[in-house]
């Protein structure tokens, strides 16, 4: 596949992707009920990046333990990777502490910070469960069809 | 006990023994630590589920609840998959064809169980009121399943050989979803009204779009640690270059195993 072929297939594929997402928010601004959202919307965005970078980065400074088996245990890449991951950490704090930013409906910081934990728990799960029904669907369509049978000409 | 304590003890530690048991169980090479690891993780499991009962005081909790509502059709659903993609045209491991109808069987029941949380009184409810992470889960579900199907349905189109007939049931479920989506942001369910289920939805837009972003950038800096790590790292020292003798060695190794029989 020529790169020209394959920019435009992954433009597809990324507009197929986001095509049902963008019709159901077009679908909702027609029916006229949400858009309040969007205010509620920002602090939930912003809480879900900072979360998901602090968790990311934790799982990935795990992963690190994996590459120092092959690297004779370096310390560097871990220190780097604790210091991002802690600096996810810290932005989460000081930016919950500037007063409604990034706060929702929670008393305090700590709250806060613990609802994002569990939110994103929750997110991951509905984010996995799906990922494990497309892929399912997937591969169970394609085994539901009939065997192929690939015919190699004989060379002459 | 103070209740932060108690959340601590009943709820986030069986939380943190779950992916740390699956942590042992992957990385552990003898099969004593695979099956420690995973009794923490089942462990935990438990844990996590038993939290209303254990912390009900713990805003938390309430996550137990719901991986407890939900646990039943999400098996259903993942299990019946499992059954009709085994029992179809596949090398190795085939499953018996009788297991394809379990499998159709059980997916059909875990929709229906689904549904049936929205539409009829499963809704997961605590103390009276919608459980606020039932809010959370649904629509995140609904609007990430319907877009991956789509974008799977293109894949196999553009990608795959002759795989329009697979692309057209992927576009199918597609459109399916999207269609619970639709009747959920115009119908009321049983404890969500339309309203509050849009409404929640845009949240999910704003929290899939945000775990995305985050988990991008937290991808990014671990490639730039190693990066970093890896270019600070001195030239491996060169070794000389093999004597006549060590030549001669490998020369005799390799003329052993070269050629073969006149019948091969």
């Amino acid at each position: 596949m020529s790169d020209g072929k394959l920019g435009v297939t992954w433009r597809a594929m990324l507009v197929a992707f986001l095509l049902p997402l963008v019709s159901v928010w077009a679908l909702d601004l027609t029916l006229g009920g949400s858009v309040g959202a969007g205010i509620d919307s920002l602090p939930r965005f912003g809480n879900a990046v900072l979360t998901s970078y602090t968790l990311g980065s934790f799982l990935l400074l795990g992963n690190l333990f994996f590459y120092a088996d092959s690297r004779q245990r370096p310390l560097a890449p871990l220190v780097g990777m604790l210091a991002a991951a802690s600096i996810g950490l810290l932005t989460t704090v000081v930016l919950l502490n500037q007063g409604d930013l990034l706060m929702e409906d929670n008393g305090s910081v700590r709250a806060q910070v613990l609802y994002n934990l569990v939110h994103m728990f929750v997110s991951a799960g509905a984010i996995l469960l799906a990922l494990g029904l497309a892929l399912g669907s997937t591969f169970a369509t394609i085994t539901a069809q009939k065997a192929r049978r690939t015919i190699l000409e004989e060379e002459e | 006990m103070e209740a932060m304590a108690e959340a601590a003890l009943w709820f986030w530690l069986p939380t943190v023994l779950v992916p740390f048991g699956i942590w042992i169980s992957l990385s552990s090479k003898d099969t004593m630590g695979r099956a420690f690891g995973r009794c923490l993780a089942f462990l935990g499991l438990a844990g996590l589920l038993l939290s209303p009962w254990t912390v009900p005081s713990s805003p938390s909790s309430e996550a137990g609840h719901l991986l407890g509502f939900i646990v039943g059709p999400s098996a259903l659903l993942l299990v019946g998959l499992y059954l009709i993609a085994f029992s179809g045209n596949v090398p190795v491991g085939r499953l018996p064809k009788s297991d394809r109808r379990l499998g159709v069987a059980a997916t059909m029941i875990g929709f229906v169980w689904f549904a049936s949380m929205h539409w009829w009184n499963l809704t997961p409810t605590l103390n009276g009121e919608v459980n606020r992470y039932w809010l959370v889960f649904l629509p995140t579900f609904l609007l990430l399943l319907t877009c991956l199907c789509s974008g799977a349905a293109l894949c196999l189109r553009v990608i795959g050989l002759q795989r329009s007939t697979e692309a057209k049931v992927l576009w199918f479920l597609s459109g399916f979803v999207f269609l619970m989506l639709v009747l959920a942001m115009t119908i009321d369910g049983h404890s969500v009204d339309s309203a509050s289920f849009r409404y929640h939805l845009w949240l999910a837009g704003s929290d899939l779009l945000g775990t995305a972003i985050g988990l991008s950038i937290s991808i990014l800096v671990f490639g730039l640690v190693i990066y970093w790590h890896e270019r600070g790292l001195p030239e491996p020292q060169s070794v000389n270059p093999p004597t006549g003798k060590e030549l001669d060695f490998v020369a005799n190794i390799v003329a052993a195993n070269l050629g073969g029989g006149e019948d091969e």
